[in-house]
């Protein structure tokens, strides 16, 4: 009963701030406090639901989605393989790590520009996305796959249970958790990577949409962007947080 | 003594410290634990009863001498799924029901799980209604329960239990060693015991060892006298309470015993 009141209590706490934030956003907006590129909230949520913007942001949500879509899902079965492989041929794991350690010492703005004239301008932003999320997935597998206690590890010893057994009825459902802790972390990271992706001159989405008004000074339109970008990451990683909750009370 | 089921030979382990020193757990082991005989180890904490426990289970090496159980090397046993644990720590897998924890011995033997045998087992450990709570919905007593009962999935020739009640209150404690002699009764597998509770150990075992610390080794290898199927009232029973006040004296260090 206290647990449940308590959660309520912060759900209403949590909707007052989110309240607060988006009155303060208005109120700036309206009366001009920080300028003219300051739009009031109510402004860009009537340029979003335009029609007129309907074919032009349908476009580029498109794109972009596709393009987090594209590199979360990568992203994730990479990440939960290679930290398998690691796993399964122990050989392999000290290389893996140092490699995958040195790709994410390199700021994945500095490689941008590399895919842009490496590889298709529309293949940069879902494959930005994929190595940011390919690393959190990683990292989130392997320390996973370490979870099961050293009595579980025992008992399962004692049944004697296969190399092949042991991963997937023991090391596999422990690592599950943190799996899906990564998944939720990784959601923000996706988005980050498509965007800056788009900078640097994909042919479309929210990310271009974004460098070329701000070029512009179309200002309802980057504040569009921008907020329909923040509103799809939250709502995902609102989704997943879910998701990880449900988890962590089944699998632990 | 019929056939040894379980034998440790001039057995000794040490450990590797930080810094480079050597622990020895213990030293010049002998015990022979016949087919069928409930054994209990007992002893102060850190006198190396749980390390004979592990030597058996194949979960570490001796350092020396030889642990062998039907003439074999102690892997064989677990390797062909003959052998049943349960530790203090119940190492139930939480994101399994009590029915599915009990069949995941026969899945780790790539067996086909004998549903009436998991029944039976269920039932036999009074756990009946609780097939599909998770361990983390069962009190301590009840988890206990269901690892014994997944320790006895495969009918095990060797059936190791290491402090499995020491976690549990006093009250529950009592309980569980009356369920046990009755399960293990009407089963008689060849059991090895690792208590410090002297109670638990006579009520218990047709042996008790007692064991010393620093290096652990043997100091009393008693025979229990009580007719079995044993009651509660043995407990109340003046040759139990003279046994347990035997026991209790040689677990005192030396030295501070008057």
């Amino acid at each position: 009963m206290t647990a449940r009141s308590d959660g309520l209590q912060r759900f209403m706490l949590g909707l007052v701030g989110i309240g607060l934030f988006l009155g303060m956003w208005q109120v700036i907006g309206v009366y001009r406090l920080a300028g003219l590129t300051w739009p009031p909230l109510t402004d860009v949520l009537a340029f979003i639901t335009d029609p007129s913007k309907q074919t032009l942001f349908g476009r580029a949500i498109t794109a972009s989605f596709s393009a987090v879509i594209t590199g979360y899902g990568l992203g994730v079965v990479a990440g939960i393989a290679l930290a398998m492989l690691g796993r399964v041929v122990a050989v392999l794991k000290p290389g893996l790590d140092r490699l995958i350690a040195v790709i994410h010492a390199i700021p994945l703005v500095a490689l941008a520009p590399l895919f842009m004239v490496a590889a298709n301008r529309d293949a940069t932003p879902p494959s930005i996305a994929a190595l940011g999320v390919f690393y959190m997935i990683y990292v989130a597998t392997t320390s996973g796959l370490n979870a099961a206690s050293a009595t579980h590890r025992d008992v399962f010893t004692a049944l004697g249970a296969s190399p092949v057994t042991r991963f997937m009825r023991l090391e596999l459902p422990a690592a599950l958790p943190a799996i899906v802790s990564g998944m939720k972390l990784a959601i923000p990271v996706a988005f980050i990577g498509a965007i800056v992706g788009e900078w640097f001159g994909a042919s479309r989405g929210l990310g271009l949409l974004m460098v070329s008004a701000m070029q512009n000074f179309q200002i309802p339109l980057l504040w569009s962007a921008v907020l329909i970008v923040t509103a799809s990451s939250l709502a995902l990683f609102g989704l997943m947080s879910l998701v990880e909750r449900l988890t962590y009370g089944r699998y632990q | 003594m019929t056939v040894p089921a379980i034998r440790l030979e001039h057995v000794g382990k040490s450990f590797a410290l930080d810094g480079g020193k050597q622990f020895t757990a213990l030293s010049d082991i002998d015990l022979s634990i016949g087919k069928g005989e409930f054994v209990a180890l007992l002893g102060p904490s850190g006198c190396g009863k749980s390390t004979i426990l592990r030597l058996v289970a194949a979960l570490e090496a001796p350092s020396s001498g030889r642990v062998s159980i039907e003439g074999a090397d102690p892997q064989a046993l677990s390797r062909s799924h003959r052998l049943g644990v349960a530790f203090q720590d119940h190492a139930l897998l939480p994101w399994l029901d009590v029915r599915a924890n009990v069949a995941l011995p026969f899945q780790v033997a790539g067996k086909k799980v004998d549903t009436a045998r998991v029944e039976e087992l269920i039932r036999l450990v009074g756990l009946s209604g609780f097939e599909k709570a998770r361990p983390r919905q069962l009190s301590g007593g009840m988890r206990q329960r269901a690892s014994i009962a997944r320790a006895l999935a495969l009918q095990p020739e060797v059936l190791l239990l290491d402090e499995p009640f020491g976690a549990l209150d006093a009250v529950t404690r009592r309980q569980m060693n009356v369920e046990l002699q009755r399960i293990w009764s009407a089963q008689r597998i060849t059991t090895l015991l690792v208590t410090h509770s002297v109670d638990e150990a006579l009520f218990l075992a047709d042996r008790v060892i007692v064991m010393s610390g620093r290096p652990g080794r043997i100091i009393r290898d008693i025979t229990v006298p009580f007719e079995r199927p044993r009651k509660p009232s043995v407990m109340r029973d003046p040759a139990f309470h003279q046994l347990v006040d035997e026991l209790t004296l040689a677990l005192e260090p030396e030295g501070e015993a008057e």
